[in-house]
């Protein structure tokens, strides 16, 4: 299904490698020992029950936000607005599902997730507008509007929406009819991940099965060569920032309704962002990204897991080691690419 | 209306520090750019260099070596994002967001490494009052009474403009940005020119985040709340500058203004009848005045035309 030679796999694998080399220096620097430190973000990721799902809970918004990014990147449109659109679905989810306590989940979910969807939708809107109206680059657009999504998520969480009984900056809960379901009881492992699971599916079958999906690669690949092709690249910006909008919005939804259960000031720990970095490591193909999710997701969960742990590792150089992760896979890559293809 | 007099001074004094990080990582950023490299780094590296800068002038109380620690931290940040776009040639964007996460989770991590044993802080470095001058009414307190950061970021916002347009070195630079092949036929190493732009690039993001910590602020906060977004405005202040140093003073100068009236704004309570959430509509008019301004200054911005395209000699 996914064409994926030797060598681009044994250049990813090289990536890899050459990431943990660098990291176990960093760890050696700071006087931690490398070896038990990588096997405890192992245990520290997978090794209960409940670690295991945290770790495919978290794999739900960062898949979802990756697939945002990805899609949009397709055809050469730079969403970096995710972690807003990723916001403001959470908002409209939640005021959706506010409305709908009197309802039996069957309907109030699906609404619930619609809703978050079209919030993701909106926020992308405008920048979509520009961009398609008057040929404004999308970059800084979608990337402003992220802190002013934050600044209204903020002001409605200690405003208007704030849970007056909480000392949280919060709303109330969620009607329990609007909780995503967990899959296995008393963790966090709930339907998100399976939402997020079918989005990858339906990612990968519009791209690569679809008319449209090919207009939106050829619009990426080359948007004048498109266009003399007599492919309307606005018509395929348009498709992939709606897409994109509502994946973004489903990210935020599904951590809202799945497991907070609440809609909180700075919920997300920059999901938005590390989907681009998820994208990235996925080498931009919606199944390559199913996998860099279940890894960047067990990295954070066992990062966590160390900063608990005697050695008292602090989160932050995991979250360091990702981005050395991404780049290093970029740059082998792409320096061995460049090589063999030189010779050919 | 005293009141509202002395207010309005305030802002006005206050908006120059504000203006000052965001206008030294804009010129950077504006030489990277101008050799067709884009940073979008910017923002994690002034955080990094804002910790390091902190931690040295805090470790051996010298404000000099505070600066240079930051600006050395940036250069080694703006080297390690030229070998990945300019010598590799991965896409910019990608490689400028991990830059992005590497060094503010670094600083971070740092941070949380070095104030388990210590509470960093300086005293941000003093004013400097300008003899007559600053004892003018309204002008004195708002122009002639600013720290030595201050000032030195108009004069290397000018003397950067100047060497853009008035010398060979300048030339080459754009040349490379517009057209590398011609570039390259004319004899310029047009991938040492981007390599040099980009570690300028950086060097001068570093010594941004130097200045917000030494210059402003005086402490450290983890999570990006410190930069807080000015090196991602530095990136929008660039389009509206349209690639010129010159008119980054003026872009640099009216967000500068913005993040005053939020901060004057809130530190005086004056909306707090509105709600007490009001507060973050104020936070967020830096960034709709962005978003006015992408809308307005779009028409007509044409950005260097080898932006995020490698070289490659053929």
């Amino acid at each position: 299904m996914m064409q994926v030679s030797l060598e681009k796999f044994l250049s990813y694998l090289l990536g890899i490698v050459a990431s943990l080399a660098l990291f176990s220096v960093i760890l050696l620097a700071f006087g931690y020992n490398p070896l038990t430190s990588m096997e405890g973000l192992v245990s520290g990721s997978f090794g209960t029950t409940f670690l295991a799902s945290e770790t495919f809970f978290l794999v739900g918004p960062l898949l979802l936000a990756a697939l945002a990014f990805l899609v949009a990147f397709k055809a050469r449109f730079y969403n970096i607005g995710v972690e807003g659109q990723l916001y403001i679905g959470a908002l409209f989810g939640y005021l959706a599902a506010a409305q709908l306590s009197s309802f039996p989940g069957v309907v109030a979910i699906p609404l619930t997730l619609l809703a978050g969807a079209a919030g993701g939708t909106l926020w992308l809107a405008l920048p979509l507008f520009m961009r398609i109206k008057f040929q404004v680059n999308e970059l800084f657009p979608t990337l402003v509007m992220n802190f002013i999504a934050l600044d209204v998520v903020n002001w409605a969480t200690a405003g208007p929406l704030k849970d007056p009984l909480s000392g949280n900056l919060q709303t109330r809960a969620l009607p329990q009819s609007t909780w995503l379901p967990t899959l296995i009881n008393n963790t966090e492992f709930n339907v998100g991940v399976i939402i997020a699971g079918v989005a990858a599916f339906a990612v990968y079958f519009v791209l690569y099965k679809t008319v449209l999906g090919y207009e939106i690669r050829a619009s990426g690949a080359s948007p004048r060569a498109a266009q003399s092709g007599g492919i309307n690249v606005s018509r395929s910006v348009l498709a992939v920032g709606l897409m994109s909008g509502a994946l973004a919005g489903l990210a935020g939804i599904v951590v809202v309704a799945g497991v907070d259960h609440v809609l909180a000031q700075n919920f997300s720990p920059g999901y938005g962002y590390q989907g681009i970095a998820v994208a990235a490591l996925g080498s931009f193909h919606p199944l390559g990204i199913v996998i860099a999710s279940v890894l960047y997701a067990a990295l954070t969960i066992g990062g966590e897991s160390l900063q608990r742990s005697a050695a008292a590792i602090p989160i932050e150089l995991i979250y360091a080691l990702q981005a050395i992760t991404v780049l290093s896979v970029l740059i082998v890559q792409k320096w061995i690419s460049d090589r063999t293809g030189r010779r050919r | 209306m005293v009141a509202y007099g002395t207010l309005v001074v305030s802002i006005l004094a206050t908006s120059l520090p504000l203006t000052m990080p965001i206008l030294y990582a804009s010129i950077g950023e504006i030489y990277a750019e101008r050799s067709g490299v884009l940073n979008m780094g910017v923002e994690g590296v002034m955080s990094l260099s804002a910790f390091v800068s902190l931690w040295t002038t805090f470790s051996t109380g010298s404000y000099l070596y505070g600066l240079l620690a930051g600006m050395a931290v940036g250069a080694a940040m703006g080297a390690l994002h030229s070998f990945a776009t300019v010598r590799i040639g991965i896409n910019q964007l990608i490689a400028g967001l991990m830059i992005y996460f590497l060094a503010l989770y670094i600083g971070d991590f740092s941070y949380v490494i070095v104030t388990k044993t210590t509470y960093l802080h300086v005293s941000a470095i003093s004013p400097v009052h300008i003899p007559i001058l600053s004892g003018l009414p309204v002008v004195g307190p708002i122009l002639f009474s600013q720290n030595v950061l201050v000032y030195a970021s108009f004069a290397i916002a000018i003397l950067l403009g100047l060497v853009l347009y008035r010398t060979t070195w300048g030339l080459k630079i754009r040349a490379v940005g517009e057209n590398p092949e011609a570039a390259d036929s004319a004899g310029i190493n047009v991938n040492l020119v981007r390599n040099l732009c980009v570690i300028l690039g950086a060097t001068l993001a570093g010594l941004a985040g130097a200045s917000l910590v030494l210059g402003y602020l005086g402490f450290y906060a983890t999570g990006d709340t410190l930069v807080a977004g000015r090196g991602w405005i530095a990136i929008v202040v660039v389009i509206f500058a349209r690639w010129s140093p010159y008119k980054a003073i003026v872009g640099a100068w009216l967000f500068g203004l913005g993040y005053s009236v939020a901060a004057i704004f809130i530190g005086s309570g004056l909306f707090s009848s509105l709600g007490p959430a009001s507060g973050y509509f104020l936070l967020a008019i830096p960034y709709i005045f962005a978003i006015i301004f992408i809308l307005v200054f779009h028409r007509g911005t044409k950005s260097p035309s080898s932006l995020t395209v490698p070289y490659k000699r053929k």
